[in-house]
């Protein structure tokens, strides 16, 4: 085939395949984001929202509003450098390295958890064992929250990232994970360690994993 | 040995196809579908010449081509002001290139002979027999060497001496920091220079490798 021939072959297939210019998929994209995070927001008021206590046979247990406050400003400031690392939108179509990524896969989980434990440490009794309350009801509320959302910017972000799709779903898994964490500390008075491991760690490094997963299937551009 | 081609009229013109490609892409994010044609002249023959280098199928060549510039195409919506159009085509045609090798586009190398027929000569037209006979045998080797090369290293180096990127545009393809780059490159140069060290032959400058 001949260079004029490639060349006529490939802008027609590209005329017969629409593309949405700049202005219009942004707008597209914002509202498909908007309605996705504000189903999680709304699922998180349907299970009863912010809860300051809890109360089971063994013990009734009640949160300061001010411990509240710090722990859930804390984890969004987290949340939010995670998001902005991963989303942010530096001149360049290929995101940041991967040791970037790698950075908001490893501290994000594990910044949230120490400052959840260090907050609530400095509160008399915010930590006592309380093992009826295992955290798998945490942890379903934060695959429930978290994983509408990742699929979702996977299809809209389809095909994108040529360079580490793998490592970019993963940091974007646990990037939305932290929106997650955050919604679960609002609604889950208990600071126990073994439930935070179980019921709010363990769902970033889930989200983690299905999100590197997912960035695997959906994120790279794949020979046809 | 006769003169090496000189590489700055190339790289020249490689940095007025980058621009080029700037322009005609953001013309196309904004709207412009004329535009799609400049994008294709700007990149269409850098990225047939990459994937030349690495399969002798023309049509799997062609085919990747398109398909690279069709994911373009597709994401023209998601073009960020300002970005960089080279780094971002050359990652996804090297993608495309490892995912068709995947799939079992298991095309064979070039052979020996075939890349060193492509080779900026290393020699001048009036170079007698000896000098191109040397010529090509240090082409061979430095092309065998190149091939043996990690992965990584052979990749920072193509894209920093082929392509002409900067450290930072290689680093963007790659993923990796432009530190990671500037120690993969040098490494692969050096190894390169060993080979011409161990043939005896002079030892290369920056443009002549």
């Amino acid at each position: 085939m001949s260079s004029s021939e490639l060349r006529k072959r490939v802008l027609d297939a590209a005329r017969a395949e629409p593309s949405a210019p700049r202005s219009e998929r942004r707008w597209q994209n914002l509202v498909r984001v908007v309605l996705g995070f504000t189903a999680t927001f709304c699922s998180f008021l349907l299970v009863g929202g912010l809860r300051l206590g809890g109360t089971t046979a063994a013990r009734h247990l009640s949160r300061p509003t001010v411990l509240v406050l710090e722990t859930a400003l804390g984890a969004s400031a987290m949340t939010a450098v995670a998001l902005f690392t991963v989303f942010g939108r530096r001149r360049s179509m290929l995101g940041r390295p991967r040791s970037w990524l790698w950075l908001v896969i490893v501290l994000t989980p594990l910044g949230l958890l120490a400052w959840k434990v260090l907050a609530s440490s400095t509160v008399p009794e915010m930590m006592l064992v309380w093992p009826e309350r295992l955290g798998l009801k945490c942890l379903s509320l934060s695959v429930l929250f978290c994983l509408p959302p990742l699929l979702l910017i996977a299809l809209l972000r389809r095909g994108s990232d040529p360079v580490h799709p793998i490592s970019m779903g993963a940091a974007a898994g646990v990037a939305v994970g932290g929106v997650g964490w955050v919604l679960v500390d609002l609604w889950c008075p208990v600071a126990y360690l073994p439930h935070l491991l179980l019921g709010h760690f363990l769902p970033l490094v889930l989200l983690g994993a299905a999100g590197g997963l997912v960035g695997r299937w959906l994120l790279a551009p794949r020979a046809r | 040995m006769g003169t090496i081609l000189a590489a700055s009229a190339d790289v020249a013109a490689r940095d007025g196809a980058k621009t080029a490609a700037d322009a005609a892409m953001e013309r196309y994010a904004r709207g412009d579908d004329d535009a799609f044609g400049d994008v294709y002249d700007a990149l269409a023959p850098r990225l047939e010449r990459y994937f030349r280098r690495h399969t002798r199928d023309t049509t799997l060549v062609e085919d990747l081509v398109q398909q690279t510039l069709l994911h373009i195409h597709r994401a023209r919506g998601s073009f960020i002001p300002g970005a960089d159009v080279l780094p971002w085509a050359f990652a996804i045609a090297r993608r495309l290139m490892i995912d068709s090798v995947r799939r079992g586009s298991r095309e064979p190398l070039l052979s020996e002979e075939e890349i060193s027929s492509r080779t900026s000569p290393l020699v001048s037209r009036e170079a007698g027999g000896d000098q191109v006979l040397q010529a090509r045998q240090l082409a061979e080797q430095l092309t065998q060497a190149l091939n043996e090369l990690p992965p990584g290293q052979r990749a920072a180096y193509e894209l920093i001496k082929y392509e002409g990127m900067s450290i930072a545009q290689a680093a963007d393809v790659l993923g990796i920091t432009p530190g990671a780059v500037k120690v993969r490159a040098h490494r692969a140069y050096e190894a390169l220079r060993g080979v011409v060290r161990e043939l005896g032959g002079r030892q290369p400058n920056e443009g002549e490798t």
